[in-house]
């Protein structure tokens, strides 16, 4: 890691978000990846390798509950840690975010340091 | 067939439902009314001289309700005329096959005339319970035909049969006149008495279902409310979470100096808008949770807990909180007081009320937290040494958005949730939830929850 930048992929739909998203990783040393829909941004974790995904729920043409069970129940992509970063609050949906394997669940308005602190944990965890 | 038009087509299924079932009730009813025929025939209870007709009735009625059979097989939909239609045929057919059985087998004194009245009665009460005039008429049409068949008999037109088989043309004459009086007499009572009760039965079934349809709609229809006020609920909190964040997260790149440098008074300013935004967003978690407890759709996880653990958790939480203002708190919990809550919202209870505490206590003021138990209930309190309350905002301080009119401390905004969300939490707990205070003293809140687990 100290080598090489960590590769972050931003699934998220609002522009401004990943902007901000992307302003905040980039000048905390990161490589910063976006996609602004669910099928773009399958075809990016697929294809771009990335060590994180930071997905938002509420995506157009797929829901970020079904991207990420893709990407969980694929032996090739399953060990890619996932944050999911959406204004949903419900238990349900929180409970929901598990079941489909999100490592972790973060609401909006999300505090940024909180949001790198966890990515780092994921990070520095061994693969 | 115009009193059926009063109901509305949901109620025209259940009627044919309601047929449908009968006949079906009817069908083997018959076959056990020919089982009972060919027992008596093969016991010897009906003698040789009409055998042979008890045998041709019974081979009619079993033969009649296997087409019947075979007919509800094959057509399963019907309409409600059809169906109604079907009933009286069938009805009639029993009640002439049965009723020449009798008169077959022996008038009053043969074993089917009990049947025949079990029939009626059944008819009655199940059949023909939206219709039971037609169960009225059956009844008097059968009583008629029976008499006709008596008399016929008589003058010669059909062949006599039964225990009167051996009497003189005249005691034949007052056996038949006292036969055919008694009957009439008999069905016409029992036909009134089963008129009269299967009408009241069918209006209190009427009367029955369709309260019942009008509750069940009413019920959908609340259903339906409450969900489109839970998604847009839901909904709205997350289209004004999303550009929440949104602002939130560029005013704390531009104050953590990411996009280039701040001075310290732009930094202050950038400080005091993050600190507000995260106010907004949490007035709209409050009110996004007020709007579930008031509709009772906050999912409760109720498990067997010390009310004492989640007090002191609460001060743990707000610790620093009350540090800075030099606050001291004190918890009075004497033995363990167990609860069936959920421990996450009972948790929230007293992280508000501590919370509102610490705001409205001078500092270095002492806040007071404790947990009792009488022989039913549970019983904890937050006080402290701080303003108090007027009593006349006693009742009001639990209504959303209100705050005391005598307070202006600037620095202590809350969005006038806290306590509504409280008092919703308790009473889905069925607990109660007060205030007691004296103006210039100090307040305490105090609430109760039932209690459980406790050894006597």
């Amino acid at each position: 890691m100290s080598e090489k930048k960590p590769h972050i992929l931003v699934i998220e739909d609002d522009p401004d978000m990943v902007e901000a998203i992307k302003i905040r990783f980039e000048a905390n040393n990161f490589d910063v990846s976006v996609a602004l829909d669910g099928i773009e941004g399958l075809s990016k974790a697929r294809t771009k390798n990335p060590d994180l995904i930071i997905l938002d729920i509420m995506l157009p043409k797929l829901d970020g509950f079904k991207l990420c069970r893709m990407l969980k129940y694929d032996e090739k992509y399953k060990s890619i840690p996932i944050i999911m970063l959406t204004a949903k609050i419900q238990k349900s949906d929180v409970s929901r975010g598990k079941e489909v394997g999100a490592d972790a669940y973060i609401t909006k308005p999300f505090k940024s340091e909180e949001l790198i602190e966890k990515v780092k944990e994921f990070l520095a965890k061994p693969a | 067939m115009a009193i059926v038009s009063n109901y509305s087509q949901d109620e025209h299924q259940l009627i044919i439902q309601d047929l449908k079932n009968k006949f079906s009730w009817a069908l083997w009813s018959r076959y056990i009314i020919a089982a009972f025929a060919i027992v008596l025939i093969y016991l010897g209870l009906i003698s040789d001289a009409y055998m042979q007709y008890s045998l041709g009735l019974v081979t009619f009625l079993i033969t009649y309700n296997i087409i019947a059979h075979i007919i509800s097989l094959v057509k399963t939909k019907y309409s409600l005329w059809q169906i109604t239609t079907l009933a009286i045929i069938f009805q009639v057919f029993d009640i002439i096959s049965i009723t020449v059985l009798i008169y077959i087998t022996g008038w009053l004194d043969s074993p089917f005339w009990y049947l025949y009245l079990v029939l009626i009665v059944f008819s009655g009460f199940g059949m023909f319970s939206y219709y039971s005039f037609t169960v009225f008429l059956i009844a008097i049409c059968s009583a008629v035909f029976y008499t006709g068949l008596l008399f016929s008999a008589y003058i010669g037109i059909f062949p006599l049969y039964g225990p009167s088989f051996n009497l003189t043309p005249n005691e034949l004459l007052i056996s038949i006149n006292n036969k055919a009086v008694f009957t009439l007499a008999s069905f016409f009572i029992f036909a009134s008495t089963i008129y009269y009760f299967s009408k009241l039965l069918a209006e209190h079934r009427a009367e029955l279902s369709r309260k019942n349809y009008e509750l069940l709609k009413t019920m959908e229809e609340m259903k339906d409310i409450d969900r489109m006020k839970d998604e847009f609920v839901s909904t709205a909190s997350h289209e004004l979470r999303t550009p929440l964040s949104v602002a939130r997260e560029n005013m704390s790149l531009i104050k953590d100096g990411v996009i280039g440098d701040v001075n310290e008074q732009q930094k202050k300013l950038l400080s005091t808008s993050l600190t507000n935004v995260d106010r907004l967003s949490g007035i709209l978690n409050n009110l996004l949770d007020l709007s579930k407890i008031e509709s009772r759709s906050l999912d409760l996880f109720p498990q067997i807990n010390d009310l004492g653990e989640m007090a002191k958790k609460a001060i743990e939480l707000l610790q620093e909180k009350a540090d800075h203002k030099k606050i001291k708190f004190e918890l009075y919990c004497p033995q363990p007081v167990n609860t069936l809550v959920d421990p996450d919202q009972i948790l929230r209870v007293f992280i508000n009320l501590i919370d509102n505490a610490i705001k409205y206590t001078e500092k270095n003021g002492k806040i007071t937290i404790g947990v009792e138990s009488t022989d039913n209930k549970a019983i904890a309190y937050v006080s402290d040494n701080g303003k108090g309350i007027p009593k006349k905002d006693f009742s009001r301080i639990f209504v959303r958005f209100s705050r005391l009119s005598d307070f202006d401390e600037p620095a202590e905004k809350g969005s006038g949730l806290g306590l509504s969300i409280c008092r919703g939490i308790v009473e889905m707990h069925h607990g109660k939830i007060w205030v007691e205070s004296e103006f210039g003293k100090g307040s305490k809140f105090i609430f109760t929850l039932p209690k459980v687990g406790e050894k006597k």
